[in-house]
């Protein structure tokens, strides 16, 4: 008998550790940022992972109810995870022609920032300047607070403060802190882009993600 | 002794007659249940390879899916640079 148990407590020693990349998406390291993925966040890393969706790009999800952002390299490796901003008003869908608008014209309702799964890529804004697009057709970007914005909308306290419910302020953009775009983000996504998944607000998550459901279940999942 | 070994037979074959009886109702019953069994065996069989057929074509068509889903991305990041170049540049929805 004690010779099974010192048999067995030696295979325990030996059994195979996660790999950086699985371990990093668990809930005990987000949670040493205070960022901690939600059951949604880990199901579509976990598909992501597990389909290859990203087509070998770096990506990110970004979890609208927890206003954080989690950042992954092409091999699905995490790298990191930031509050964000979005859109003040809840909602998974953008208003058609809203690209086209001023951002004076758009209504309060209209400012959501819409789910799915979009390739990233930096483009040309007006004004000369690149920009990280999320979804060009509705004016989607990904960027650190705008140094025009309004100093009454207290993006930085927003951004900082603990709680994701004041998290919802910009017209439809993400915001994210500057030293994580200028030091993770744009030297992964400059090249080639990447892929981000917003996770939506009131759809279900496979609405969003159709492909979610067709990949669970060929391999197995269902 | 002599009184009771008529009894005794008729008893003897009460029983014997009586255990022939039940090994067949026994045997009736099983020849009925291993039949049920095996056309549930053949229908499971028939269902077996259709779900599996199914899943190959799920899978093949996911596969589709993905590859579609990806030429899109790339068609989608064309256009959008066309755009850019082409019509007056947009703002972000900051």
């Amino acid at each position: 008998m004690i010779i099974v148990l010192m048999a067995l407590a030696g295979l325990a020693l030996t059994a195979p550790v996660p790999a950086p990349a699985e371990a990093g998406a668990r809930p005990a390291e987000h949670a040493r940022s205070g960022i901690t993925p939600s059951a949604a966040t880990r199901r579509v890393a976990d598909w992501i992972a597990a389909s290859g969706d990203n087509a070998s790009l770096p990506y990110a999800i970004i979890d609208k109810k927890g206003a954080s952002l989690f950042l992954f390299d092409a091999k699905g490796k995490p790298l990191g995870k930031v509050p964000v901003l979005i859109g003040i008003a809840e909602g998974d869908d953008a208003t058609p022609g809203i690209g086209t608008k001023d951002l004076a014209e758009i209504g309060p309702a209209e400012k959501t920032t819409p789910a799915g799964r979009f390739l990233a890529r930096y483009g040309l804004a007006a004004g000369q300047q690149k920009v990280l697009w999320v979804d060009y057709a509705t004016s989607v970007a990904l960027h650190p607070i705008p140094p025009g914005a309004s100093k009454k909308e207290r993006r930085r306290q927003r951004m900082l403060s603990p709680t994701p419910a004041d998290n919802r302020i910009t017209f439809g953009c993400i915001n994210v802190p500057q030293v994580f775009y200028s030091q993770s983000m744009r030297p992964l996504f400059q090249k080639k882009g990447g892929y981000v998944y917003v996770l939506p607000d009131t759809k279900p998550l496979e609405a969003v993600f159709p492909r979610l459901v067709v990949d669970t279940a060929v391999s197995g999942g269902v | 002794m002599t009184k009771l070994a008529p009894a005794i037979a008729v008893l003897a074959g009460a029983l014997s007659l009586g255990g022939c009886a039940t090994k067949d109702f026994v045997r009736e019953q099983v020849a009925t249940v291993s039949q049920r069994v095996d056309a549930l065996e053949a229908k499971l069989q028939t269902t077996d390879s259709t779900a599996q057929s199914a899943m190959a074509q799920a899978q093949a068509a996911s596969t589709q899916a993905q590859n579609n889903s990806q030429r899109l991305d790339q068609l989608n990041a064309r256009v959008d640079g066309i755009e850019q170049r082409m019509a007056e540049r947009k703002r972000p929805r900051n």
